[in-house]
């Protein structure tokens, strides 16, 4: 079966600069699909490819199995919600959105009802005669998005719609949309830096990274699973110890620690074929015990700060070799109480709540 | 301290003064020939001896300063217009282009508002004379356009590098093809810029003397050079009548300007 | 994200497309005014005979250079009091309460955007024999004969400031605005007293605008023909006039572009200077 929206070996230089490249994706009808990664990780240029507003190196992308690269940005059909606010600052609000059907010639009454429709969805009818000017950041946006679907694109593009708004007016924007792509059932792909906004938002994300997709995956696999030290940093919060890997078998290493300890059975990625890797640890996933545990792979360690952050205790903790650990403690904890600055305790976690990444060759 | 209005001290009635004077100064001669238009003198004795509109009738009765007007708004509604159509092109290649050059050339386009005119105006009258461009409404017009051009590049120039290219591109998106996203979307959004464009070099066209002394011929002169020539003979108060109505104009322009200003910024 | 627009490149056919749409003006530019001013500064090295014995001439002969005096010091003086003029009116614009400077900036631009024509017939006017000057200083007992106001350069000086004053104010306005007032109040914190704020503090900060505007007018003084010729009279003529007889009334256009070349050269090369010092030139400098 063809993929709904398929993305085949995109690449985009600039030069020398090589912004995109080789990226595949497949995305299914009326899936939310967020690119996420730090600026200028190649997810805004790909989104531009897909808009029409950039001309990609090589590759291709195909709607339903066509073919778009050919057809010029204006008859793609595609929805976009810019950053920047775009309204038309000349034109009212009901005419902004009228805009995509007056320039497709429909009738007037059409233009109307539709118009009277999308403003109903944003919550904008009260405003339908305001000038751009005279409304929010956050109105703005909602209006924009409401030009956006007005025509009933297959396809909804968002960059970063929400950047410029605070945190507040944006959590808001935030229902607001996953409320009309579920009342719409419109295909959208969102790019956004903040991982935050991505896990709320989307059914699946693609992590960037130097112009390349890391991993594909839904919120819950990119934390459990991440493919990359990248994607293990960007999503969610990490610690990372250095570790030889020992062995390899089926998809699990034995790695040996600092200080001798060793450790079977942890998930491994890359090629170990350097023999150096680093391990990564969740914070909430590590037990701490005043006591050594009787089974499991335990570290020694010794307390630094406590913060306290309402319904966990942070704990920054050093390895003997002086290796920062972050540990995040649920408040209610059996230790929480008498923990103190310079204790020593037991750091233990479960082989399969770790995961080793192998150092590139050469190291870095 | 010194940049407080009300914590400058004595400063400040010195300050004071002197823009009082600088005021003055610069509105005296302006009130001053309006008043003179409708006085009796001929030889602008101030104060008048008695009022009159007499210089008035004898401005309207002279069919060659009516005809020299005419020829002066003819010449500078159409410089206007190529104008603001050509500046605006250009600004667009200017604003959005990325090719090798785009400084320069952006210093050239903007070098006949530094060049002295009377230098242009010689080598214009030189060309023209060999082309047989001269006393020709034609050679009026694109002598004036080449004054009035940078003007208009860089009032739209302005205007459009204030504006968002990707509400352009939004437009796109929504199905509108490039030409009608300019037309639609870019231009009444910059509508602003066009107008001062527009006024900028209807003005510099209208006002225009230096040019005008050399391009002009008996049979075809702008109201300036009808006022220069007549200046150089004796300062009659027809003048004066003239004089005042082109001040009028200036307020009726800029009361449009203003106005303007505020739709501009009320969208 | 900015950086990603800016990434979105332009093909090559949009580059073509951006250079045709400058094409119109630009070849208006060549044809009629690149070309013909390249012509005529030619002909000052070819007419009468090749060589340059048009500048011998222009420079060596004791009537040329009094103009080419004349001009700079008309220039200069000029320069120098639209600088003492305008200098406090701006200061005193940027600060006063918004309805006064609004009623003073209404006559600014009205100054400015009368016909230059009208305005040098009222000096003329103004300035004349029986004019109001010289007859209100006669009723006031200071002078027994009129003074010699116009048809010299003091009628020129005056008319060319009266002129040039806008050009002047208007930038110095902008970088009086742009100055943060704490930083005054930060001088007379650290125990400045009004006279060593303005020098120290004020005047190094406004002194990008005295720059630009003296500058600018400096130039356009060296250039300007209309006001000169009106209150000068023949025996004062000024540089640009003397473009104007050698192409008119002498026909010699040798000379006319061996001036014409003189003039424009100071003229780029000011300007040249302004843009080295202070970098912008409008549109798009930023």
């Amino acid at each position: 079966m063809t993929p709904f929206l398929e993305i085949a070996g995109l690449s985009r230089h600039f030069g020398s600069f090589v912004a995109v490249r080789d990226v595949n994706l497949e995305i299914r009808k009326g899936e939310f699909m967020t690119f996420l990664g730090p600026s200028g990780s190649g997810k805004s240029t790909t989104l531009y490819a897909l808009a029409g507003l950039d001309t990609p190196t090589s590759g291709n992308i195909r709607i339903e199995g066509k073919s778009i690269l050919d057809v010029p940005p204006h008859r793609r059909n595609i929805g976009m919600v810019f950053q920047r606010y775009t309204l038309f600052p000349h034109l009212t609000v009901a005419e902004n959105v009228g805009f995509p059907l007056s320039v497709r010639r429909r009738p007037a009454a059409e233009i109307a009802a539709k118009v009277g429709r999308m403003l109903e969805l944003v919550r904008l009818q009260d405003f339908a005669q305001r000038k751009p000017g005279q409304l929010s950041g956050g109105q703005q946006q909602r209006v924009a998005l409401a030009r956006a679907l007005v025509y009933e694109p297959p396809v909804l593009l968002m960059d970063e719609p929400l950047a410029a708004l605070d945190k507040k007016l944006r959590e808001e924007i935030q229902c607001e949309i996953r409320r009309i792509h579920r009342e719409t059932g419109v295909t959208i792909l969102y790019v956004t830096h903040d991982q935050e906004e991505a896990l709320r938002l989307s059914d699946r994300i693609a992590v960037f990274s130097k112009g390349v997709i890391d991993q594909i995956g839904t919120g819950a696999e990119l934390y459990e699973n991440p493919a990359t030290r990248f994607v293990a940093e960007f999503i969610g919060d990490s610690d990372f110890l250095p570790c030889d890997v020992l062995a390899v078998r089926d998809g699990l290493a034995s790695i040996g620690l600092s200080g001798g300890l060793a450790v079977d059975g942890v998930p491994l990625h890359g090629n170990p074929a350097a023999g150096k890797a680093e391990l990564m640890l969740r914070p909430e996933r590590i037990s701490l015990s005043r006591a050594m545990p009787a089974s499991g792979p335990a570290l020694p360690a010794v307390i630094g700060d406590l913060t306290f952050l309402g319904s966990h205790l942070q704990v920054a903790a050093a390895t003997l070799d002086g290796r920062a650990l972050s540990v995040r403690l649920p408040f209610g904890h059996e230790v929480v109480g008498s923990l103190a600055r310079g204790d020593e305790v037991w750091l233990s976690f479960r082989p399969a709540d770790a995961c080793a990444f192998c150092s590139a060759q050469g190291g870095s | 301290m010194l940049l407080h209005w009300d914590k400058l001290g004595w400063w400040r009635w010195v300050l004071l003064a002197v823009t009082i004077l600088t005021a003055v100064f610069l509105l005296l001669p302006i009130l001053f020939i309006a008043a003179l238009s409708f006085g009796s003198s001929q030889w602008l004795i101030f104060p008048p001896p008695s009022w009159t509109l007499r210089w008035y009738d004898e401005l309207f009765a002279d069919p060659s300063w009516l005809d020299a007007a005419w020829t002066s708004f003819k010449i500078a509604v159409v410089v206007a217009l190529l104008s603001v159509l050509i500046g605006t092109l250009a600004a667009f290649g200017l604003v959005r282009g990325r090719f090798r050059g785009r400084e320069a050339l952006k210093a050239f386009f903007l070098t006949p508002m530094i060049l002295p005119v009377v230098v242009l105006a010689v080598a214009l009258y030189a060309f023209y004379l060999r082309v047989g461009l001269d006393g020709t409404v034609t050679g009026f017009v694109l002598a004036h356009l080449v004054v009035a051009l940078p003007f208009s590049i860089l009032s739209i120039g302005t205007a459009l590098e204030g504006f968002d290219k990707s509400i352009e591109d939004a437009a796109v998106l929504c199905g509108a093809t490039p030409l009608e996203a300019v037309l639609r979307v870019t231009l009444p959004a910059i509508a602003s810029g066009l107008f001062s464009a527009a006024i900028f070099s209807f003005l510099a066209s209208w006002d225009e003397v230096v040019l005008a002394i050399f391009m002009a011929s008996p049979s075809l002169q702008t109201l300036p050079v009808k006022i220069w020539g007549t200046l150089r003979q004796d300062l009659t108060p027809v003048v004066a009548a003239v004089s005042t109505l082109l001040i009028a104009l200036t307020l009726v322009l800029m009361l449009l300007v203003s106005l303007a200003r505020r739709f501009a910024k009320s969208s | 994200m900015p950086q990603a627009t800016a990434l979105v490149g332009p093909s090559r056919g949009q580059r073509r497309t951006s250079l045709l749409l400058a094409l119109p003006a630009l070849s208006l530019l060549i044809v009629f005014f690149a070309l013909p001013v390249l012509a005529l500064l030619l002909r000052s090295v070819l007419e009468p005979a090749p060589g340059f014995s048009n500048y011998v001439t222009l420079l060596g002969s004791s009537t040329y250079s009094r103009i080419l005096v004349n001009t700079f010091t008309v220039s200069a003086v000029v320069t120098v009091v639209t600088l003492l003029i305008g200098f406090p009116t701006a200061w005193a614009l940027a600060l006063m309460p918004p309805i006064w400077s609004r009623l003073v900036f209404g006559v600014l631009l009205l100054s400015m955007w009368t016909n230059l024509l009208t305005r040098t017939y009222a000096w003329m006017v103004l300035l004349q024999r029986t004019g109001v000057i010289n007859r209100t200083l006669i009723d006031l007992g200071i002078i027994d004969q009129p003074l010699p106001l116009v048809n010299n350069l003091t009628g020129v000086t005056i008319g060319m400031t009266y002129i040039m004053l806008p050009f002047v104010i208007l930038p110095l306005y902008g970088v009086i605005r742009r100055i943060d007032p704490a930083i005054l109040q930060a001088a007379a914190l650290c125990g400045a007293t009004r006279a060593q704020a303005f020098r120290r503090v004020l005047l190094p900060l406004v002194m990008p605008g005295i720059a630009v505007g003296g500058l600018m007018v400096f130039v356009m003084s060296l250039g300007y023909f209309v006001t000169p010729a009106l209150l000068g009279g023949t025996a004062n003529m000024m540089l640009a006039e003397l473009i104007a007889q050698f192409v008119q009334s002498l026909v010699n256009w040798g000379m006319g572009g061996a001036a014409a070349l003189v003039l424009l050269s100071v003229t780029l090369s000011l300007y040249t200077l302004q843009l080295r010092l202070f970098g912008t030139s409008g549109l798009g400098g930023r």
